[in-house]
């Protein structure tokens, strides 16, 4: 995304393009892609001169929603998600101060990246998430 | 200036429209130390068009327990209620009458402490001035104000698009023999009223109630909505991806035992953080698709007024039919020949009605509205309509934005004519909010115009 935020204006990237020089295996970030397209973030074009683009100007794309949609509801941990919700082997989750604190660590989590836009994220480019193979890297780890 | 340590000295605002709205703010604002004229032309403020209706059938969509004027005393209404001898409990199963309910906001208002001036007349314009606002009345007076906040709710008159139709209740309404004809355009909420008072007059005629896609509103039942958290929602992302997200959790919660309507309830709180966060296409496909099926889930009717109506369909009394209205002449007798096409079976069929009501729903444009002073703003640039144009382009925190983008710092806006920023914005659960936050930034503001003053 960062990497597409960085085109000039309405151009588009070929995916080989994008993968090789965020070294990333270009199957993968066809599922990435795919997935970017079905929400509305990325447009894609098919064809010789074909492509991807952002859908949206990059100050209008908050960080924290493209997340959501490549990794589902932020959640630190499993049983601290309310629609994906999983609960912990041994645990009782009503009384579990760890899940409670978790539920909070997540809310802060989402107030951080829903405040960040993709532009913004260029634009700092801090070291270990602002590079788009980082940030790239940081979705394949999920 | 001797304020000291002392609270800066009420500052003035006028709120234009008395409706609910406007006299939740006014209480609100009083609340906070500010001076408030409130223009509004009917005699009772607190009322508008929702709460002027005296039928006892027409009801509040929301349960009594959550419609306290005050967010943070919910239980505001009820108390209300108790002192009243209305009701002493069970105000989760209650859903009071609509009149009831302008008499809690009156009475409310009344109450509130500070000084209230009410000015029985139109607003023509509101004009920012170098110390505030300036506004024109129908009378030839002119009021000033440190800050003006318009509150005039929904359209009053029917649609210009329909001159053969008319309000139910409005003094186009004459008597009408009970025996005759009806048509109803329209089969949301509007409608159930339209059909309730045609009732308590003696309707014996047949009703038809026409929309485009023929869908009723669904019933309230239980209440034990979801719990979700922002992090939980996708948000930002097109209509298409929403909805499958939206129906998949309402399965999961279906299959665990729930209901819909605890998942369209749990979400209510992130209603307006999701509108914000669609792109623009996302917000136009849902206007023209989903927002009449949204609708009928969303906003639901009393438990026993939806068995009514649904008796009503069932014996025939009612007839709802899903299609498109496409020809409208005069039968000769006073009233109208009407000829419909089905959404289905796309067959024509012709009815003759004494009356059409126009129960259409409140979509229109802003701009073609009757409202004097939105025009005028529209026409001088002081506003400008919001994409969808269904009401005033407003920003987050419901300042008026100009014809090139501005946001204003004296004008202000809150209710339905806010619903381009936040959609949900007309059921008093949100406006007491809105209202609450605005309330408390204004006087912030208006006292801080003080001290530099």
């Amino acid at each position: 995304m960062v990497h597409l935020a960085g085109l000039p204006a309405g151009d588009l990237a070929f995916v080989g393009e994008i993968a090789a020089q965020n070294r990333i295996p270009k199957k993968f970030l066809d599922a990435i892609l795919s997935e970017l397209r079905n929400a509305g973030f990325v447009q894609s074009r098919k064809g010789k001169v074909g492509g991807y683009r952002l859908a949206r100007a990059a100050e209008e794309i908050k960080v924290g929603h493209v997340v959501r949609v490549l990794d589902g509801p932020l959640a630190p941990f499993p049983c601290a998600s309310r629609t994906q919700y999983e609960p912990c082997d041994d645990c009782d989750e009503a009384t579990c101060q760890v899940r409670h604190l978790m539920l909070d660590v997540r809310n802060a989590i989402a107030e951080v990246l829903d405040r960040q836009t993709l532009a913004e994220m260029r634009a700092t480019g801090v070291p270990e998430l602002g590079t788009p193979d980082a940030l790239v890297a940081q979705a394949a780890a999920h | 200036m001797t304020t000291g340590q002392d609270r800066a000295p009420a500052r003035t605002l006028a709120i234009v429209g008395g409706g609910a709205s406007g006299a939740i703010l006014a209480i609100q604002a009083m609340r906070a130390g500010c001076e408030v004229v409130l223009i509004e032309k009917r005699a009772e403020p607190g009322r508008g068009i929702a709460y002027s209706t005296s039928e006892p059938d027409h009801r509040l969509n929301v349960r009594a327990s959550n419609m306290s004027i005050f967010a943070g005393e919910p239980s505001h209404f009820a108390d209300w209620l108790k002192r009243k001898s209305i009701r002493q409990e069970d105000f989760d199963h209650f859903y009071a009458p609509r009149g009831l309910y302008g008499d809690y906001v009156g009475e409310t208002l009344r109450a509130a402490p500070g000084r209230l001036r009410i000015v029985h007349e139109t607003a023509l314009s509101v004009v920012p001035k170098p110390l505030g606002v300036e506004i024109r009345l129908t009378d030839g007076n002119t009021l000033r104000a440190d800050a003006a906040v318009l509150a005039t709710g929904h359209e009053e008159a029917a649609s210009s698009s329909r001159p053969y139709a008319v309000k139910l209740g409005s003094k186009e309404d004459t008597p009408l023999d009970p025996a005759l004809p009806v048509m109803i355009l329209g089969t949301g909420l509007s409608m159930a009223d339209a059909w309730l008072s045609l009732a308590r007059r003696g309707q014996k005629g047949p009703v038809i109630a026409l929309s485009r896609r023929g869908l009723m509103p669904m019933g309230h039942q239980g209440h034990a909505p979801i719990k979700l958290d922002r992090a939980d929602i996708p948000l930002g992302t097109d209509l298409t991806y929403f909805v499958h997200w939206f129906r998949g959790l309402i399965r999961d919660v279906e299959r665990r035992g729930g209901d819909w309507r605890d998942v369209v309830d749990g979400l209510r709180p992130f209603n307006q953080e999701i509108w914000r966060n669609w792109p623009a296409s996302a917000k136009r496909r849902f206007f023209e698709h989903t927002k009449p099926w949204w609708d009928v889930h969303r906003h639901r009717m009393a438990p026993e007024i939806r068995e009514r109506i649904f008796a009503a369909v069932d014996d025939g009394a009612l007839r709802v039919v899903a299609a498109r209205v496409r020809e409208v002449e005069p039968d000769g007798e006073g009233g109208w020949r009407v000829r419909f096409q089905h959404r289905h079976s796309g067959r024509s069929e012709t009815a003759n009605v004494a009356r059409v009501y126009d129960c259409g729903g409140i979509v229109s444009d802003l701009s073609q509205g009757t409202n004097p002073l939105i025009r005028s703003m529209i026409a001088s640039g002081t506003g400008r309509p919001d994409l969808l144009r269904i009401g005033l382009d407003v920003s987050e925190a419901c300042a008026v934005i100009d014809k090139d983008g501005q946001a204003s710092d004296r004008i202000f806006a809150v209710g339905p004519l806010t619903r381009g920023a936040f959609l949900e914005i007309d059921a008093i659960p949100d406006i007491r909010v809105q209202c609450e936050a605005l309330a408390k930034r204004l006087v912030g503001a208006l006292a801080q115009g003080n001290r530099s003053a």
